[in-house]
């Protein structure tokens, strides 16, 4: 299906052999030309747009993640904690890992990944637009399904790596791990769509001139990373599928009674697990990777080894899971591979800090928030990453397993790395896609509040961490030197709210401007910042042709031979005119469609009817599903051309093929 | 923190070894950190909390936790070096290469190769050495010697049980307890972990690190301690509701003090002589519901036969804590509370290694035991800790239920166990 243009106008149809218009040919429906409003965002296919969805719906669900880890703290601020019940804790810290993984972090870099991806590589979309929707709303889905369960009985308590048979029945009785198996099927959908959608369009899609070695930093991570969910998803859902099976129609896939070995759903999600670790912060090392070169006025120290690093780290972080077993009981062989596995990989990600401290040397930094934050990414990641070093030493990780040692570590890279990329991702394309800068000395009160906040929380879980405390505990006892630390901690976890509050008053703050920002604020690198702000629907006056790795900057600046200076020779404003009168006479662009919101929409109504056993609801998802596959292959390519308003072809935006 | 001397008896040295790593851990992290002075502060309270933990994973009572500190320490330390290095390498480009008025655009320079592969290479040369001993390490641990004593260890939701399978008890089957697992010291002694329900992992930071406890499987785990004492430990793969209330003790005693242990251990209780006595009335009216699921080695119906409990119709996990010996250990419901008053296990938890042997054989006599925790035990077991005691889908439930106990049938209930020592 892929793009679909704009009517042909009529020596086309003439040349096409016929007067065959869409409704003619394909009966009643219609499809939605809104450009405005509502209409406009709900039936979109335009990645630009679903990728502003995506982050909003993101940002969300951080919220409502944080506001449950803020339950945990506050719980955990002294012994005893009266403020939740031992199963609503455990229902808190469930879900809090779920959303921030699966709807917070992952659809995060979703988000930048839609919106920037095709305006790195030079095209108008992506490869399949409907594709791409239907994704945001399954994601959307599913991340609604997963928090019904709160409104209906409880969210799921097994913790998010649900471990086998503690997830069965017998030992939760209640919907929640049926909520969540289902919700997790439905995202999963979204993101294998999504990841096979991202590798046509940046194996097909570049613009002329773009070889992969000339593609922006950021898309490479991107690539990368799609490449891991194609293989990693499909892991997870076999184990859902096989956990689905278990609860609800009494498989006994991990019944041990009859024979099951638990550690195969541990294997299962860890293979899908370790993976996903990456899933979760290559995109944001893509991120900083854009941001430290700007910022440091010098391109990228060893580009390459940054892409080969990132594909090393995509290959090796498949041979490593069972370092999450150390303590399971695997044999000896098996823990010291996979413990000098875990140590190796600790390699491209060392290059990776390497490069970047290589890009900042011998540069010209400025200090702008997106920086702070990228520079912040580099400091506390190296922290999550040395502690990460000492547990795949495998006989002192059966001592650091299950403790606070591990959370301290995985929040230090998660956070400080996969979290602090994207806040560097926020101010640095905000005026890209907003037209709007960011409020930068409220920014850096945003970095430094967070900073403070992120370190007074996860820093002291370091300490509880070697004193033994464990994880998913909803209380703890005096006496064993916890007390204090808990208590920074949940300070700590304030102040981090409040940085984070920081950013949606910044947010609201900016939106209350005018949209002034200038074309090209921080003197970018890459191919996005060639157009205006935000872009237009089509992304491009003309496919850019490309020459070189960050070939926007080098269409600014050229060297002089004789003395190597870098002189300016023009401004983005005078490139941007250039495009602008060599704007391209023909532009195919996809027309929004109903079908990718109706065919998602059946997934959660598929859920409930197996969640609940109840058919009729199952069948009535089915069929909206049919509905919607059916509506989705037979919908005209394109509106008809009185369905526009104003009609086809007499605005630049619906300029019509010809 | 005066009552976690056991921890670090005689041997003050010990204690200096376990704190060690973490207090150059902080001294590292404190040189990088801008506000440093906060950070001192921090360390130094890191440094007096820590050394104390009685579940710092620093400790080195047991050979296997030994061999692990001396792999540990020296990957800390090379990690926090490291992390120095790093972080002046950072701080100085941040002030160095920071925008000045005048500077120019700096030269466009793509990467040196020979200073990526370098760092590269110098970065897998301190790896190497780490994965080497690393590897030697995970297979001394992994040998156990063949002589051992061995213990089986079964987690279930949430206690631990024990069982000896070379020693008998009262019952003439192998002797099994509960909470506390008592092994003798300087005797290689083998654990066979299982579960009977969900996934546990068993840890005494300690003597060894973690072994989960799976269904299904028996994990081999090995622990030695070197003093007699007590060394804490809790359950640490999440096991559904009351995981946090999963705890256990090693309770280590010299060759001589674990005899004596083993000879009380093996005697059966006998039914209270006066049927009329509080003990008696405990015995016959409330004792009878105990033992539908908890094993009492010598309590015996009408006929004088031995009940055998069938914990299997009424849990899911199909076991309780064997009570036959209840008053011989100092905690109970899964090692969660104290049974001892707060004098009588501080004394314990206090004693030195020569002392401490001689201290727990006393057991909880009834001048020790603390009365209203266990009172409120057992007038509502599932309000003190966390458990699922309604029935399941399969009718079973998991953890105690509230027995609806009236206040003298508690009374009498508690007479008896008092007797059971």
């Amino acid at each position: 299906m892929a793009i679909i243009e704009q009517p042909l106008g009529p020596l086309e149809l003439a040349r096409a052999g016929g007067g065959v218009t869409p409704s003619s040919a394909m009966g009643v429906f219609r499809r939605p030309v809104a450009t405005q409003g509502w209409r406009a965002w709900l039936f979109t296919v335009d990645h630009k747009k679903l990728g502003i969805m995506y982050g909003v719906a993101a940002f969300a669900f951080f919220i409502i993640g944080g506001s449950e880890a803020l339950l945990i703290r506050l719980q955990l601020a002294q012994p005893n904690g009266k403020v939740l019940s031992a199963s609503v804790y455990n229902q808190m810290f469930t879900m809090h890992a779920t959303t921030m993984i699966f709807l917070f972090v992952m659809p995060m870099a979703a988000a930048f990944a839609n919106y920037f991806v095709p305006l790195q590589i030079g095209a108008r979309d992506v490869a399949f637009p409907r594709i791409n929707a239907f994704g945001f709303w399954a994601f959307l889905f599913g991340g609604l399904l997963l928090n019904l369960s709160w409104f209906l009985g409880g969210g799921a308590d097994g913790g998010w790596f649900m471990y086998a048979p503690n997830s069965g029945v017998q030992f939760s009785p209640g919907h929640g791990i049926d909520f969540w198996v289902m919700s997790l099927l439905v995202t999963g959908i979204a993101s294998l769509t999504g990841s096979i959608n991202l590798i046509v369009t940046l194996l097909n899609m570049r613009a002329p001139g773009m070889k992969l070695m000339r593609m922006p930093i950021f898309s490479w991570m991107v690539f990368v990373v799609q490449f891991l969910l194609v293989f990693a998803v499909p892991v997870i859902t076999v184990a859902l599928v096989l956990l689905s099976f278990q609860r609800t129609f009494g498989a006994q896939f991990f019944t041990v009674q009859a024979g099951a070995d638990p550690l195969l759903w541990q294997h299962l999600f860890w293979i899908f697990g370790h993976p996903e670790v990456y899933i979760l912060v290559l995109p944001s090392f893509g991120i900083i990777s854009e941001v430290l070169p700007v910022f440091s006025r010098k391109p990228l120290f060893g580009y390459p080894f940054v892409v080969f690093s990132g594909i090393a780290i995509g290959f090796m972080g498949w041979g490593v899971w069972a370092h999450h077993m150390f303590a399971s009981g695997l044999g000896p062989i098996s823990v010291a591979v996979f413990s000098v596995t875990t140590m190796f990989i600790a390699l491209p990600t060392g290059v990776k800090i390497i490069n970047w401290i290589g890009t900042m040397w011998g540069g010209r930094l400025t200090f702008t928030t997106a920086m702070l934050f990228a520079v912040g990414l580099v400091t506390q990641f190296t922290i999550g990453g040395l502690s990460g070093v000492t547990h795949a030493v495998s006989p002192s990780d059966t001592q650091q397993t299950d403790t606070y040692w591990i959370v301290a570590h995985f929040h230090y890279v998660l956070f400080g790395g996969a979290v602090f990329g994207l806040f560097a991702g926020f101010y640095y394309w905000w005026p890209k896609v907003f037209g709007r800068l960011l409020d930068e000395k409220l920014g850096k009160w945003n970095f430094w509040v967070m900073v403070i906040g992120m370190n007074l929380t996860f820093g002291p879980m370091h300490i509880v961490g070697l004193q033994g405390q464990p994880r998913r505990m909803y209380n703890y006892q005096a006496g064993y030197g916890h007390e204090i630390w808990n208590l920074l901690e949940t300070i700590g976890s304030l102040i981090l709210a409040i940085g984070v509050l920081l950013f949606i008053i910044n947010v609201v703050k900016t939106n209350r401007r005018p949209a002034d920002a200038p074309l090209d604020p921080w003197d970018a690198r890459s191919l996005e910042w060639i157009t205006s702000s935000p872009p237009k629907e089509y992304n491009f006056e003309r496919v850019p042709t490309v020459h070189t790795l960050d070939e926007f900057f080098h269409r600014k600046y050229q060297e002089n031979h004789e003395t190597g200076e870098i002189v300016k020779v023009t401004t983005a404003e005078e490139l941007l005119a250039i495009e602008e009168a060599n704007t391209d006479a023909n532009m195919h662009m996809p027309s929004p469609s109903y079908w990718p919101m109706v065919l998602a929409g059946a997934l959660p109504v598929l859920a409930l009817g197996t969640i609940y056993k109840t058919y009729l609801i199952a069948i009535i998802g089915g069929l909206i599903a049919i509905v919607g596959a059916y509506g989705w292959a037979n919908e005209p390519s394109v509106a008809e051309p009185g369905d526009y308003d104003p009609p086809a072809g007499t605005s630049k935006e619906l300029a019509p093929l010809g | 923190m005066s009552h976690e001397r056991s921890l670090r008896p005689a041997d003050e040295s010990g204690g200096t070894v376990a704190t060690g790593p973490m207090e150059r851990e902080y001294r590292m992290r404190n040189g990088v950190r801008r506000a440093g002075g906060a950070a001192a502060a921090l360390a130094a309270l890191a440094l007096l909390s820590g050394c104390g933990a009685r579940q710092s994973i620093f400790q080195t009572k047991g050979d296997a936790s030994q061999k692990i500190n001396d792999l540990q320490v020296p990957v800390f330390l090379v990690a926090g070096v490291v992390g120095v290095v790093v972080f002046a390498a950072i701080g100085f480009a941040l002030w160095k290469f920071r925008d000045r008025p005048g500077r120019q655009i700096p030269v466009q320079s793509h990467g040196k190769k020979a200073v990526e592969i370098g760092l590269t290479v110098l970065s897998a040369t301190i790896l190497l050495p780490i994965a080497v001993l690393t590897v030697s390490t995970i297979f001394q641990l992994a040998k156990s010697p063949d002589n051992a004593l061995v213990v089986r260890v079964t987690g279930q939701q949430w206690w631990w049980e024990y069982t000896y399978p070379s020693i008998n008890g009262a019952s003439g089957r192998p002797l099994v307890t509960s909470g506390e697992l008592v092994i003798p010291t300087n005797t290689a002694v083998k654990l066979e972990i299982t579960s009977r329900d969900v996934i546990h992992s068993f840890w005494i930071p300690a003597l060894n690190g973690k072994k989960d406890a799976v269904p299904g499987r028996v994990h081999p785990l090995r622990l030695e301690a070197n003093d007699p004492g007590v060394y804490f430990g809790q359950c640490t793969e999440f096991c559904g509701l009351s995981h946090a209330n999963m705890r256990q003790q090693v309770i280590a005693l010299n060759q001589g003090d674990f005899d004596t242990w083993v000879a009380n251990q093996q005697k059966p209780v006998t039914k209270p002589t006066d049927a009329t006595s509080p003990a008696g009335k405990g015995y016959d009216a409330v004792g009878a519901r105990c033992v539908a699921c908890h094993q009492v080695d010598g309590y015996t119906d009408t006929d004088g036969k031995q009940v055998d409990a069938a914990a299997d119709e009424q849990l899911v996990s199909g076991a309780a804590p064997n009570l036959t010996h209840l008053m011989s250990r100092s905690s109970f419901a899964g090692a969660n509370f104290d049974l001892r008053t707060q004098e009588c296990i501080d004394r314990l938890h206090n004693a030195t290694p020569e002392q401490f042997g001689a201290e727990y054989l006393k057991g909880t006599p009834p001048e020790c035991l603390d009365r209203a925790k266990l009172e409120a035990w057992l007038r509502n077991a599932p309000g003190m800790k966390a458990m699922a005691p309604d029935p399941g889908p399969n009718g079973l439930r998991r953890g105690m239920p509230n027995l609806g106990l009236s206040e003298p049938q508690i009374d009498e209930l508690i007479a008896y166990l008092s007797k059971l020592s």
